[in-house]
């Protein structure tokens, strides 16, 4: 009788894994994975900081998820931000990537073809920066003055909204293209008249003073994407689910208030300078900054973001965002690390919601 | 265990209170222990804290998440380490400024020095003896060094607001002497100001516009001016020299572009219109005019207003029109004299595709020279390449990526290219055709190594084609 259960176990074992689709079997593994980071440090170092896909790479959080299985984690930095990033992803050499707003969205209106998987390095203040002697008392003062900030990045849709805050337009300025270590020399040396920057190292060194200074306005930030290339998507869902899982690890470390020095030491081997990441943090927690959740704020900050490229006329086409967002994974590593209830939601607005389930 | 505080505590309550009353020997004997005890728990907290200071464990890989979670508080800097500091950043500036004065190379203006050079080695199977000495026999091989080249450029004038700067570059050329001796010539080959009335900082979506005078490469077809990028092949297509417009002239040339379709989400510029004219000598470098008449020239390219992202990225139509005029000679008795001037006027048209990892260029160029007795000679020449490059080599934000390190993107570039010259159209069987193939390995960033294999036909019934194969490491610097 036990022989016969056994055979009987057995065969269904066996059954069932014929019964099995072809990808809960054994995927198909990469040889590696290619992830980029839209950005460098000072003086083009391949480190970054500010967010927790930075402690991602100075951990080595992926290699440790992937050692076992001989896949290479391939990390390239790009000085030249999120459209250096595009540009490569169209010749086909990235299958994930962080992302700011106007780039990804770029990208999406030109035909990349890419799912979002998680959110990260939200909200924050912004500075509007000057050379220290600037005789500006407000930002109308700088009509027809030069104005820094890296086209093409994120900073180029803030610095419209900003502009449209106090009913400005580009066209009211000299907006010219830099990078933040050229701004930074630029506001020393006086060849630029205002730029969004952060600004602590410069006052110390007496080079630049803040013009002005937003506090916590979630309509003048955007969150921050990490997707995944459709192709990889849909060749390695495993390998793409525990990418996201690795990558939920590093942002519940990220969000841990105990980590918080040891999580700006880190990242302070960018170039940026410690004291930087604890000013420019100092008013938010850092769950807040580090959430990677796709919730209301996400969506409807990225289709505001959509909006607004549309209105600067920084992009040619509308962008729809039907199936663009995949939670799938993230919601899967919720659950999986227990970590449903973890991050704060925040409404369309940007206003936290009371906790709940999560409900993706 | 108890802390050192409440042994330190225990000992100074012991202290006290025997300052009340005489103290017995065995009552004394207990302070001495406790006062021991809280010596050694003291001397015990030192040694861990030494220990916390001079052990650093480094971080491995994920291991951060959980060994490094308590960090230690910040230190303080003391006045030893200010003055330490300030002790060494005297010491750099010092360094610094004897380095400058004793150890490099000053200029007067902003300087940037470069050049490059080709080693090469050929074999033929048909002999020759050009490019040797007077005296020579027949070779089938050969290592030569066909270029050296070294060049200065930099800002006469800089406007750091604008970028509507004055430059200059100065360029020499290595040639050998004809027939070759041991000696060389170090020609000039650009030596020119050039004018940016337009600003170039202000971003992409700017036209360009420069003035350039001196002697330089005139703006005729694609081959003579792209970049390596466009020109795989070891050898330039023939109708340049064929018809002269590879060659360097001296004179005033105006280029500029016009409604730039820009991306700026994938840092891309694209030029509706590009054009070039000018007015030159027209009797080559290095000399003054040998004539009144004057050269003119005339390019216009449209590139395809799309996106980076589009398959007709990179798609450019070009047409080149050269007016020149040369002197007409005629040699009696010995001695040769300038009669009159004819025209000697080219056309070019060209169009190229560039969509990494493919792509390909073709060019056309007709020659229209007047003779003194006879009718013009019209001569044509054509090429098309075609290319395909497996590697990162020409992705220009991927091989810009943040490394340490020397990296490069090692790539890989095949090629093949069919080249044809009709020097005289009105001359039968007088057409050469070169087919080429080859491949280009990129290693490093100035550096890459070439292999080209030719076929070359020659209609002349009383010339034998020949096949060629040359191998080149060409490096800049």
């Amino acid at each position: 009788m036990l022989r016969i259960k056994l055979f009987a176990a057995l065969l269904g074992v066996t059954a069932s894994l014929f019964t099995l689709p072809g990808s809960a079997l054994a995927e198909e593994k990469p040889a590696v994975i290619r992830f980029a980071i839209p950005g460098a440090g000072t003086g083009g170092r391949p480190i970054t900081g500010g967010s927790y896909l930075s402690t991602a790479h100075l951990t080595g959080a992926l290699e440790q998820e992937f050692k076992h299985d001989a896949i290479k984690v391939q990390w390239t930095l790009y000085p030249g931000a999120g459209p250096a990033v595009n540009e490569s992803f169209a010749s086909g050499l990235v299958d994930f990537s962080g992302h700011g707003d106007l780039p990804i969205i770029v990208g999406r209106s030109t035909g990349l073809k890419h799912k979002v998987i998680l959110s990260y390095s939200r909200f924050g203040n912004l500075y509007f920066v000057v050379p220290v002697d600037s005789p500006a008392k407000t930002l109308a003062d700088l009509k027809g003055k030069r104005i820094s900030v890296f086209k093409g990045t994120a900073g180029q849709l803030q610095l419209n909204r900003l502009f449209e805050k106090f009913g400005f337009t580009e066209k009211d300025f000299k907006v010219v293209s830099m990078n933040t270590d050229t701004t930074k020399s630029a506001l020393a040396t006086k060849d630029i008249d205002g730029a969004i920057i952060t600004p602590f190292d410069l006052q110390a060194r007496g080079v630049a003073r803040v013009l002005l200074e937003i506090k916590d306005d979630p309509k003048l930030t955007a969150p921050a994407s990490i997707w995944v290339s459709e192709e990889f998507e849909k060749k390695y869902p495993q390998i793409t689910q525990r990418v996201v899982t690795a990558l939920l690890k590093v942002a519940h470390w990220n969000s841990d208030e105990k980590n918080r020095k040891e999580a700006f030491k880190l990242w302070s081997q960018s170039g940026t300078a410690y004291d930087d990441y604890l000013k420019s943090w100092e008013s938010y927690t850092l769950k807040e900054r580090s959430t990677p959740l796709l919730d209301d704020y996400y969506v409807a900050s990225i289709q505001k973001s959509i909006e607004e490229a549309r209105r600067y006329k920084l992009i040619r086409r509308d962008v729809s965002t039907d199936g663009w967002f995949e939670p799938k994974y993230l919601n899967q590593a919720l659950k999986d690390l227990k970590l449903e209830n973890y991050w704060d939601r925040y409404d369309v607005a940007g206003n936290k919601l009371p906790n709940k389930l999560a409900q993706q | 265990m108890p802390s050192s505080k409440q042994w330190l505590g225990a000992g100074l309550v012991a202290l006290a209170s025997s300052a009340q009353a005489a103290p017995s020997t065995e009552e004394l004997q207990k302070q001495i222990d406790a006062l021991q005890r809280s010596v050694e728990a003291l001397q015990q907290q030192l040694q861990e804290t030494r220990r916390a200071e001079t052990t650093v464990t480094p971080p491995k890989g994920g291991d951060i998440l959980a060994s490094q979670t308590s960090s230690q508080p910040a230190s303080i800097a003391t006045k030893e380490d200010v003055d330490g500091l300030r002790s060494d950043l005297e010491n750099y500036k010092y360094e610094q400024q004897r380095n400058r004065e004793t150890k490099t190379a000053l200029s007067s203006r902003a300087l940037t020095i470069g050049g490059s050079v080709q080693a090469r080695a050929t074999y033929q199977d048909v002999p020759t003896r050009a490019g040797s000495t007077a005296v020579a026999d027949d070779r089938y091989s050969s290592f030569d060094v066909p270029q050296a080249t070294l060049n200065f450029s930099g800002s006469l004038y800089r406007d750091y607001a604008e970028g509507r700067n004055l430059d200059y570059r100065l360029a020499f050329a290595y040639a050998k002497n004809t027939p070759a001796n041991n000696n060389s010539q170090f020609n000039v080959t650009d030596a020119y100001l050039r004018y940016s009335p337009f600003p170039t900082v202000t971003g992409l979506e700017e036209p360009k516009l420069t003035l350039t005078l001196g002697q330089q490469q005139i703006p005729f077809g694609l081959e003579a001016q792209v970049g390596e990028e466009l020109r795989p092949v070891i050898n330039s297509a023939q109708f340049l020299n064929g018809l002269g417009v590879g060659t360097r002239q001296i004179g005033l040339i105006v280029r500029g572009d016009y409604d730039p379709y820009v991306d700026y989400g994938f840092n891309y510029r694209a030029p509706l219109l590009e054009y070039a004219v000018g007015v030159v000598n027209g009797n080559g470098p290095n000399k003054s005019d040998d004539n009144s008449d004057k050269d003119w020239i005339a390019r216009a390219a449209l590139t395809l207003p799309v996106d980076y992202n589009s398959l007709f990225r990179e798609l450019k139509l070009g047409a080149s029109y050269y007016k020149g005029s040369k002197n007409l000679t005629r040699t009696a008795g010995g001695v040769t004299s300038v009669v009159d001037q004819g025209k000697s006027d080219r056309f070019g048209f060209d169009i190229y595709y560039n969509h990494d990892p493919f792509g390909f260029t073709y060019e056309l160029a007709q020659g229209s020279d007047e003779t003194l007795n006879g009718p013009d000679v019209k001569s044509r020449g054509q090429y098309l390449t075609l290319f395909y490059t497996f590697g990162e080599q020409w992705v220009k934000s991927f091989r810009g990526q943040a490394k340490y390190d020397d990296w490069w993107p090692k790539s890989y570039q095949l090629f093949t290219r069919w080249d044809q010259w009709d020097p005289n159209r009105d001359v039968a069987k007088d057409k050469t055709t070169i087919s080429t193939g080859g491949l280009n390995v990129f290693f490093a960033e100035t550096t890459k190594f070439q292999l080209n294999v030719s076929h070359t036909d020659y209609e002349e019934d009383n010339r034998e084609s020949e096949n060629q194969y040359l191998a080149q490491f060409q490096f800049g610097f």
